[in-house]
């Protein structure tokens, strides 16, 4: 048995439930991410000029382990469904995994039920672009073109066609904001993104966003559990510095 | 009623989820097997997701071209393609001869036409940065870039003794720079992957609809 596995997992649990739980009585300061404030003027520009947003949530799959950004993808895809339920033209939410497509239609589907906006959805609005990261990408720029798509976020697992990706839009005159996991696809996408999210940025979205106390929670857990990283990277220096062990 | 069936869902997708995570840190033979059932099931759900992925596809581009959006004569090419290629693979079998001409000649070059977009995307990339960003950090992005591509490439007309300062200049970026920079990112990126699945687990975040 793993005993510090199971350990750590209770802080993180332990920790999310304590910080929800206060974070009414004392909520927390995030540091402020201009990517978030761009985008939210760029879906209230996008809204009034009857354009379209759209959410891509990567080449990942639903059952690989870099499932984590596309689920924080869904996070701000029904964010977003709830801001352009008004528009004439709503999110349009794609991924290059046939299961993630199928999140994605009912995460839209739940969120316009939620906020009486049922005749909003589509099972369009959620698709698969293509099965391999290529054929996702190759279609891209079709999307932006014909469904006029002015704001193209990009949340998901990437390799490197998440670049051309990011290109496709900006080249099309679209608002890029992008994130992924991977880190040498951060550096291409901070290359070629208006507003790059870099590192743990993109899974703070739900908190920026304020979609739930325990997104904010989390964001919280996470700097508790980065904190306690980085004392116990130093102490170990300084110890083995000290020919402790 | 809504309520009951949005907790049966949460239940269930908790519940699975546990076990699938509890298999990597208990040994018991139950919740090991449980994992392995469980992920198995996942893999059967995501290949017959993936058919309904294709019939999404057919239906969205046949939608473009019954109502002629614009790009709709692409669409048909899309249509056309993906239907003779699902024949030819009942046909002649995936590992056929025909199949893998169809593979090598046509879905392989596409495929590396793309890839072959890449660098030109991230030179032009590189000087709309420089360009339009003139924050510290993207001209230290471009500045290290430069660099490491300076120590990187071979230099036909001049001696490798001249750039041996560059190449010194592009291990210390690469290995101490660059790798202490990624290692504090992936450490961002795994907190935040944890926290994320944790929700997921909690129902706090229900990507499965209510």
């Amino acid at each position: 048995m793993n005993v510090v596995g199971i350990l750590v997992l209770m802080l993180f649990i332990g920790g999310m439930i304590v910080y929800a739980t206060i974070g009414r009585r004392w909520p927390a300061v995030f540091r402020p991410l201009p990517a978030y404030d761009d985008l939210g003027a760029a879906i209230e520009e996008a809204v009034e000029a009857g354009e379209r947003v759209h959410v891509s949530l990567g080449t990942g799959s639903v059952i690989g382990t870099d499932v984590a950004p596309a689920l924080i993808g869904l996070t701000i895809a029904s964010k977003i469904a709830e801001i352009t339920s008004v528009s004439d033209r709503p999110v349009v939410v794609t991924a290059g995994d046939a299961a993630m497509a199928l999140l994605a239609q009912d995460t839209l589907r739940t969120t316009y039920n939620r906020i009486n906006a049922s005749e909003a959805y589509s099972p369009n609005s959620g698709r698969m672009l293509g099965p391999t990261p290529f054929s996702y990408i190759a279609n891209l720029p079709v999307l932006i073109d014909t469904e006029k798509v002015s704001v193209h976020v990009l949340a998901g697992s990437f390799g490197y066609e998440g670049a051309l990706a990011v290109d496709f839009g900006t080249r099309l005159g679209a608002f890029c904001l992008a994130g992924t996991d991977d880190v040498q696809s951060q550096a291409l996408i901070y290359a070629t993104a208006e507003d790059p999210l870099v590192g743990e940025e993109l899974f703070a979205a739900g908190a920026y966003f304020n979609q739930h106390p325990v997104h904010r929670a989390g964001l919280r857990v996470q700097d508790l559990m980065r904190m306690i990283i980085i004392g116990a990277i130093l102490a170990g220096t300084i110890l083995r510095g000290l020919g402790a062990f | 009623m809504k309520l009951g069936a949005h907790l049966v869902w949460a239940v269930v997708a908790g519940a699975a989820g546990l076990f699938v995570l509890l298999g990597y840190f208990i040994d018991y033979e139950i919740i090991v097997a449980m994992r392995l059932v469980l992920m198995r099931w996942a893999v059967l759900i995501a290949a017959w997701a993936l058919m309904l992925g294709i019939v999404n596809i057919l239906y969205v581009h046949f939608i473009k071209v019954q109502d002629m959006e614009p790009g709709w004569p692409y669409s048909i090419v899309l249509m056309l393609a993906l239907i003779a290629t699902v024949i030819f693979g009942f046909l002649f079998r995936p590992d056929s001869e025909i199949m893998v001409m169809v593979f090598n000649y046509i879905h392989l070059p596409i495929e590396t036409s793309l890839m072959a977009l890449l660098p030109i995307t991230l030179a032009v990339a590189g000087f709309r940065l420089v360009i339009q960003k003139r924050d510290w950090a993207s001209m230290a992005f471009a500045g290290a870039a430069f660099f490491v591509l300076l120590g990187t490439v071979q230099w036909p007309f001049f001696s490798d003794d001249m750039f041996e300062n560059l190449s010194g200049l592009r291990e210390w970026l690469v290995q101490v720079l660059a790798s202490g920079g990624a290692r504090g990112i992936l450490l961002g990126v795994a907190l935040g992957a944890i926290v994320t699945g944790l929700r997921v687990l909690l129902a706090v975040d229900r990507p499965y609809g209510d």
